[in-house]
C-alpha cells in the first residue's frame, strides 16, 4: 500500500490563545478531581466553588476573546478550530448551564450523600465536550467534542447507582447515544470519501498529456464547502448529510428521533435532567448548525445543471422543515397527557428543540448577511430556554426531595399558597416557557418566528404559534394544579437552601432581564458593538 | 485489485447489521456489540478510502474512533454491571420502570 500525506507533515499552528477557555476549564477539571482523590469524602463545598471558579475563570477568557472574534487570526491548530461569533456566544450558554447545574445539585448531593468531587469533575468535563462542539470546525474535532460529553453524561444519569430508574435511564442514554454516534460517523466517513476530488495536474514543459490525479476527501467544514460542487462521489455526500442528519437529530431530541428522551429526561437525578435538556442539547445545536450552514451552504454552479451544492442545499432545508415541524407538534401534543413533571418537562423540551430548528432553518435560507443574525436568534432562544428551563428543574428538585419521590403532578397540588415562593417561581418560569410576553421565551420565540417570516417561511410560523397555543394547556394546567387545587397528599414547605435561593434569584432575573432588554445580548451574540438603547424593542 | 465498492458496500451491509441487531436484540451486550459492529463498518470506510485515496487521514481518524469506542466500551460496562446488580437481568424488556 502506498500512502502518504496530502498535505506535507508540518508543524500544526499552535495557538494556546484560541483555546484559552477549553484548556482553563479541562485544567480545572483535572484539579477538581485531585482535590476530590486526595481530600477527604465531604468536599462538597470546596470542589463546588473550585468549579465554579474555573467556569468563572473561563467565562472571562471567553469574554476577553470576544472582539477578536472578527479579526484576522481566527483558525489555529490546522484549522480544527476556529473563534467566531457563533462559537463565543454558544460558549457562554454552556458556561450559565454549567454553572446553574452546580449550584443545584449542591443540595441534591447533600441530601443524597453521594461523592460531590466526582460529580462536578464530570460537569466539567462535559462542559468541555460541549465546548469543543461549538469550536470544532472539523468534523473530527465535533466527534470528540461529542464524545467527551456524551461518555461524561451517560455516568451522571446513572449517577445514583442504586436507584433502578437512574440505572434505567443511563442504559437508555448510553444504548440510544452510542448508536447515534454510530451514524454519526458514518455520516463523517461518507462525507470524507464524497469530497475527494479531481484535478489536472499541469502539463508537463514536455507536451505530456494533462494528469488526473484524486485529491484525497476532507474532514474540514470550509473545506468541505469548497469542495460540495466537484465531489467524485455526490450521491455518497447526500448519504453522508442524511446520517449526519440523523445523527444530530439524536443529540437534539428532534421527533422522530426523540423516543429516548422522556425515559432518559424522567429517570436521571432531577439537577441532571436540568443539565441534559439545556446544555447538550444547545451543544448539539451548535455543531448542527455549523456543519450544516458552514459545510453544506448554498453553492451554485457556473454551468447550466442544477448544482450538486444547490440540490443538497434544498434538500437538508426540506428535510429540517419536516423535522421542525414534527418535533413542535409531537412534543406539544404529548405533553398534554403526561402525570410527571419530569417527563412533561421532557417533552416541553423536546417542543422547544422545535421551536429552534424554525430559526435554524431560517438560518440555512437566509443569505450571509442575515444568516448571522438568525444564527444569533438561535442562540438567543437556546439562551433563553436555558435560563428558564434550569429554573424550573431547580424548583422541581427542591419539591421532589431526596430520591426524586415527589415529581408527579398530583404531588403539586394545592402547595401555591403554602409555599409562595417556590410556587410563584415555578408559575413564571412555565409562562416564560410557554411565551408570555415580558418574559425571556417570548423574546426569544419572537426572534426565530420573525427570522423565519423574513426568510418566507409563513406556515412554519403558523404551525409553531399553533403548537404554542396547545402547549397552553398544560404549562397552566400546573399552575392550575398549584393554586386552584385542594391538597390531598400531606405536604410540608420545604426551606430553600441558600444555593437554590441563589439559582431562583438569577433565573427569575435572567428571564426578566432577557424578556425586558434583549437588545445587548442579541447585539452581542452578532458580534456587533453592544449599545446600551435596545434596538429591537 | 477488489475496486472500492466493494468494500464500501461491504461496510454498508456490516453497518446495517449492527443497526438491525440493535433494535431487535433484547440483550443488553449484544445490542452493545451491534454497536461496536456499527462503529467497525464505519472504519472500514474510513480505510478502504483512505487506502483508495493514498492518504493516511482516513487511518488515523480510525484510531480515534478505537480510542472513543473503548472508552464507551468502559463506560457502557459500568452501566451494565450498576443495572445487574440491581436487577439480576440484563433484558431490556426487564427495564421497563419508566414506561416508553
Amino acid at each position: 500500500m502506498n500512502l502518504s500525506f496530502a498535505i506535507p507533515l508540518s508543524a500544526p499552528d499552535v495557538n494556546f490563545r484560541l483555546l484559552l477557555p477549553e484548556l482553563i476549564l479541562s485544567v480545572t477539571g483535572v484539579v477538581v478531581m485531585l482535590v476530590d482523590a486526595f481530600t477527604g469524602r465531604s468536599q462538597r463545598r470546596a470542589t463546588a466553588t473550585l468549579s465554579l471558579a474555573g467556569l468563572a475563570a473561563t467565562a472571562w477568557a471567553t469574554l476577553w476573546l470576544w472582539p477578536s472574534a472578527q479579526g484576522a487570526d481566527t483558525r489555529a491548530w490546522g484549522g480544527m478550530i476556529v473563534l467566531d461569533p457563533m462559537r463565543l456566544s454558544f460558549t457562554l450558554v454552556f458556561l450559565i448551564v454549567a454553572a446553574l447545574t452546580v449550584l443545584i445539585s449542591a443540595i441534591w448531593v447533600e441530601w443524597e450523600g453521594l461523592p460531590a468531587g466526582e460529580f462536578h469533575t464530570l460537569l466539567l468535563f462535559a462542559t468541555v465536550g460541549m465546548m469543543l462542539m461549538a469550536s470544532g470546525n472539523d468534523l473530527v474535532m465535533i466527534f470528540l467534542g461529542l464524545e467527551i460529553l456524551s461518555i461524561a453524561t451517560y455516568v451522571m444519569a446513572g449517577f445514583r447507582k442504586n436507584d433502578l430508574r437512574s440505572n434505567e435511564s443511563s442504559l437508555k442514554y448510553f444504548i440510544l447515544g452510542s448508536f447515534s454516534s454510530a451514524f454519526l460517523l458514518y455520516g463523517i466517513a461518507l462525507v470524507y470519501g464524497a469530497t475527494a476530488h479531481e484535478v489536472s495536474a499541469q502539463p508537463q514543459a514536455s507536451g505530456a498529456l494533462a494528469q488526473h490525479v484524486i485529491l484525497a476527501g476532507t474532514t474540514n467544514i470550509s473545506a468541505i464547502a469548497e469542495r460540495v460542487n466537484d465531489g467524485l462521489y455526490p450521491p455518497l455526500l447526500f448519504a453522508g448529510a442524511a446520517m449526519l442528519m440523523i445523527g444530530f437529530g439524536f443529540k437534539i431530541a428532534s421527533a422522530p428521533f426523540h423516543v429516548w428522551t422522556p425515559d432518559v429526561y424522567e429517570g436521571a437525578p432531577t439537577p441532571v435532567t436540568a443539565f441534559m435538556a439545556a446544555g447538550p442539547k444547545a451543544a448539539g445545536f451548535a455543531a448542527f448548525m455549523r456543519v450544516f450552514l458552514l459545510a453544506f451552504p448554498f453553492v451554485a454552479a457556473s454551468g447550466q445543471m442544477r448544482s450538486t451544492g444547490a440540490q443538497l442545499h434544498d434538500a437538508w432545508l426540506g428535510a429540517l422543515w419536516i423535522l421542525a415541524v414534527l418535533t413542535m407538534t409531537v412534543g406539544n401534543v404529548v405533553a398534554l397527557v403526561q402525570t410527571n413533571v419530569k417527563r412533561m418537562l421532557a417533552y416541553s423540551s423536546i417542543a422547544h428543540a422545535g421551536y429552534a430548528l424554525v430559526g435554524f432553518v431560517a438560518a440555512g435560507a437566509a443569505d450571509s448577511a442575515h444568516q448571522t443574525d438568525a444564527v444569533a436568534a438561535v442562540v438567543f432562544y437556546l439562551l433563553a430556554y436555558a435560563v428558564m428551563n434550569l429554573g424550573a428543574f431547580a424548583v422541581v428538585t427542591l419539591i421532589a426531595r431526596s430520591g426524586d419521590r415527589r415529581t408527579d403532578i398530583e404531588d403539586y397540588r394545592g402547595i401555591g399558597f403554602d409555599s409562595p415562593a417556590l410556587s410563584l417561581t415555578l408559575s413564571l418560569f412555565l409562562l416564560s416557557l410557554l411565551g408570555v410576553p415580558l418574559t425571556a421565551g417570548f423574546m426569544g420565540k419572537v426572534m426565530v418566528f420573525s427570522q423565519a417570516l423574513g426568510e418566507g417561511y409563513k406556515w412554519l410560523v403558523v404551525i409553531g404559534v399553533l403548537n404554542t397555543a396547545i402547549s397552553v394547556y398544560y404549562y397552566l394546567g400546573l399552575i392550575v394544579v398549584m393554586f386552584f387545587r385542594e391538597r390531598t397528599t400531606e405536604w410540608r414547605a420545604p426551606r430553600i437552601p441558600t444555593t437554590l435561593a441563589v439559582v431562583l434569584v438569577l433565573t427569575v432575573a435572567g428571564v426578566i432581564y432577557l424578556g425586558l432588554f434583549p437588545g445587548r445580548v442579541i447585539n452581542a451574540f452578532r458580534a456587533v458593538q453592544p449599545i446600551a438603547v435596545s434596538s429591537l424593542r | 485489485m477488489i475496486p472500492l465498492s466493494w468494500y464500501l458496500a461491504l461496510s454498508a451491509v456490516l453497518f446495517t447489521i449492527g443497526v438491525v441487531g440493535v433494535i431487535i436484540k433484547r440483550n443488553v451486550i449484544s445490542m452493545f456489540m451491534c454497536i461496536e459492529l456499527m462503529l467497525n463498518a464505519v472504519n472500514l470506510t474510513f480505510v478502504a478510502f483512505s487506502s483508495y485515496f493514498g492518504d493516511v487521514t482516513g487511518q488515523l481518524f480510525v484510531f480515534i474512533v478505537m480510542t472513543v469506542a473503548a472508552a464507551e466500551a468502559a463506560v457502557g460496562l459500568g452501566i451494565v454491571i450498576a443495572i445487574f446488580r440491581n436487577r439480576e437481568s440484563l433484558d431490556v424488556d426487564d427495564a421497563s420502570v419508566l414506561r416508553l
